[in-house]
């Protein structure tokens, strides 16, 4: 009977005596492979209580108990390394720089903040902000720097704030770096994910963009799970906080989740909003599907989509009557 | 100086302000997860919490878990490796086969075995045991805690496979991942009797005790082949 194990094939007879053995090279790698290719096979196991240990030992793969051990445990720590790093499926590598992603933005903004509330003591009149802000803190320091060519020099000379001492200013120039390092990083980020795009949805980047895109599979989950769902739940995500208060407490369905971004449906007329917003999560489903299922680029989608939205905009022109709109549905828009 | 006392091989009590279930650290130096690490004469103990291990509770609710230095063993749910690495310092000159099926949890796992070579991390469902019968011996012990609706079946399904026939069983049984409605001491009966009867000859229950106060709704078993 045949055998298949981690370290070659056996063949044995009925008591389980070894005649034969066809063993493999001690490459840790080809091993590894070799044992992750037998998971799935259906025959020649080692029948019930085995002794593989033994068995190794006595055709002469391993020496000695501590040798197959040694072995064993390289070769089952390389195969465990192989599928925990193909687990990483291209999809979740995409959620994991979205969620980055989201997490450099809050602190540069809140690091943004402090900076502008720092420096404005001492330039209040430079209006700058965020990245520029800090490019030219880091540029100058005190505004006494300003070269004359900069178009803020003459309101640095005239400023009103107050003088900023050598050691605010190392100060300030370092905390200002490190903002503009995040800017960076962000920037890398950005370019990670359009290009990861590309590869792995490039119809749900087309039609959504890049970043809207990696944000609806980031929120599904996966782009097998957005592929999965109907258009009609890919038109809500990530707007569950007013999802839960329709379910709870009958406020009116929201239109619009997180597609509410996307070009064709923010700059739709309001009376629009909600029919546009259909059309584009039908086909963000379609595109996600093709992109799970067959991954071949079809560029006639935003065509459609395209034309979808024109006629919705040709048979809609002008807003309607706002009689029967009930009152409910003005007051929650108000209140929010 | 703390004081040591041996409970059962490789597995002590060491006082130290107070009484703490402790294995020898097999790894010098280094803490797994949050455990203490305690030198008492040139030797390092590491304590072992019982809240954070079904295995921990059942050696103080007086389990015999029947482990020594040379035993081998089949850990069916190891999860990051917090328990393993307790087995690990106890059976030291053994194996721990570590069978585990998430990726993400697989990873700390990996991590923990790269620096004990006791430990052979197996990425698999311990569901479907030919899927690693190609690496595994026969064993003296099978540990599972994998918190399944199925885990009796799941147990039997690997000991017939890779339990000795003196080897033992010892199950972590969770109330809840099997009927999340039902009174836990039901569903408890009604997964002793699958043990009992799973298989020709099946399994004789040597100790069945829950496992409180350091696990809610959670029964441990002990069990070896008929
Ligand atoms: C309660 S935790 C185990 C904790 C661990 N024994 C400890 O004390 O450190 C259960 C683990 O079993 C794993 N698991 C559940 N079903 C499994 C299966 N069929 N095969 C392998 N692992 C499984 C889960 O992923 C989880 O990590």
């Amino acid at each position: 009977m045949k055998i298949n194990t981690w370290f070659g094939t056996l063949e044995t007879d009925r008591v389980g005596e070894i005649l034969e053995s066809k063993l493999f090279s001690k490459d840790i790698r080809k091993l590894a492979l070799h044992s992750l290719s037998l998971r799935e096979s259906r025959s020649n196991l080692p029948p019930e209580g085995f002794d593989l240990k033994a068995a190794a030992i006595k055709c002469g793969f391993a020496e000695s108990p501590a040798e197959y051990y040694f072995l064993l445990h390289e070769v089952t720590l390389e195969a465990a390394k192989l599928q925990v790093s193909s687990a990483i499926t291209p999809d979740q590598r995409i959620i994991q720089a979205v969620e980055a992603l989201d997490d450099i933005n809050e602190t540069t903004n809140a690091l943004s903040e402090r900076l502008s509330e720092w420096y404005g003591g001492y330039f209040p009149e430079s209006e700058l902000g965020g990245e520029d802000l800090a490019l030219f803190i880091v540029k100058y320091g005190s505004r006494e720097n300003v070269s004359s060519e900069d178009p803020l020099y003459l309101k640095a000379r005239n400023s009103m704030g107050a003088k900023l001492e050598p050691a605010d200013e190392a100060l300030l120039k370092g905390f200002a770096e490190s903002v503009l390092s995040l800017y960076e990083r962000r920037q890398q980020i950005e370019a990670y994910i359009e290009n990861s795009m590309e590869q792995v949805a490039p119809n749900l980047k087309h039609i959504a963009g890049p970043m809207l895109g990696a944000r609806l599979i980031s929120l599904a989950g996966s782009l097998e799970k957005l592929a999965e769902f109907p258009s009609s739940t890919i038109q809500v995500i990530g707007a569950s906080k007013a999802l839960f208060k329709h379910l709870r407490a009958r406020a009116p369905s929201p239109k619009h989740g997180i597609i509410y971004s996307h070009p064709l449906v923010n700059t739709a007329p309001w009376w629009l909003r909600g029919k546009v917003a259909r059309a584009v999560a039908s086909k963000l489903s379609l595109a996600a599907r093709i992109d799970f299922y067959s991954g071949e680029k079809d560029p006639s989608l935003m065509e459609k989509l395209e034309a979808k939205v024109l006629q919705i905009r040709t048979l809609n022109p002008r807003p309607p009557q706002k009689k029967q709109e009930s009152g409910v549905k003005l007051k929650k828009r108000r209140r929010k | 100086m703390p004081e040591v006392k041996k409970l059962s091989d490789g597995i002590f009590e060491v006082v130290k302000d107070k009484k703490q279930l402790a294995t020898k650290n097999l790894d010098p130096g280094k803490a797994v997860y949050r455990e203490k690490l305690i030198p008492v004469q040139g030797t390092e103990y590491r304590t072992w919490d019982p809240r954070r291990s079904k295995l921990g509770a059942m050696v103080l609710k007086k389990f015999n878990i029947n482990l020594k230095e040379n035993s081998k063993v089949l850990y069916l749910g190891a999860a990051s490796g917090t328990t393993v690495s307790h087995v690990s310092d106890i059976v030291s000159e053994g194996a721990v086969y570590a069978v585990e099926f998430a990726p993400r949890s697989m990873r700390d796992l990996i991590r923990l075995a790269s620096r004990r070579k006791n430990i052979h991390p197996i990425l698999a469902d311990a569901g479907k045991p030919d899927s690693y019968s190609h690496l595994v011996e026969p064993v003296d012990l099978i540990f599972q805690d994998v918190a399944q609706p199925n885990q009796a079946e799941i147990a039997t399904r690997n000991a017939i496979r890779f339990l000795k026939r003196d080897g033992y069983l010892l199950l972590s049984i969770k109330a809840r991942s099997i009927d999340t409605a039902a009174n836990p001491k039901e569903v408890f009966k009604a997964e002793v009797k699958k043990l009992e009867q799973a298989f020709e000859p099946g399994f004789e229950i040597l100790n069945a005790k829950d496992l409180k106060p350091y696990h809610e709704d959670h029964l441990g078993v002990l069990a070896k082949l008929r």
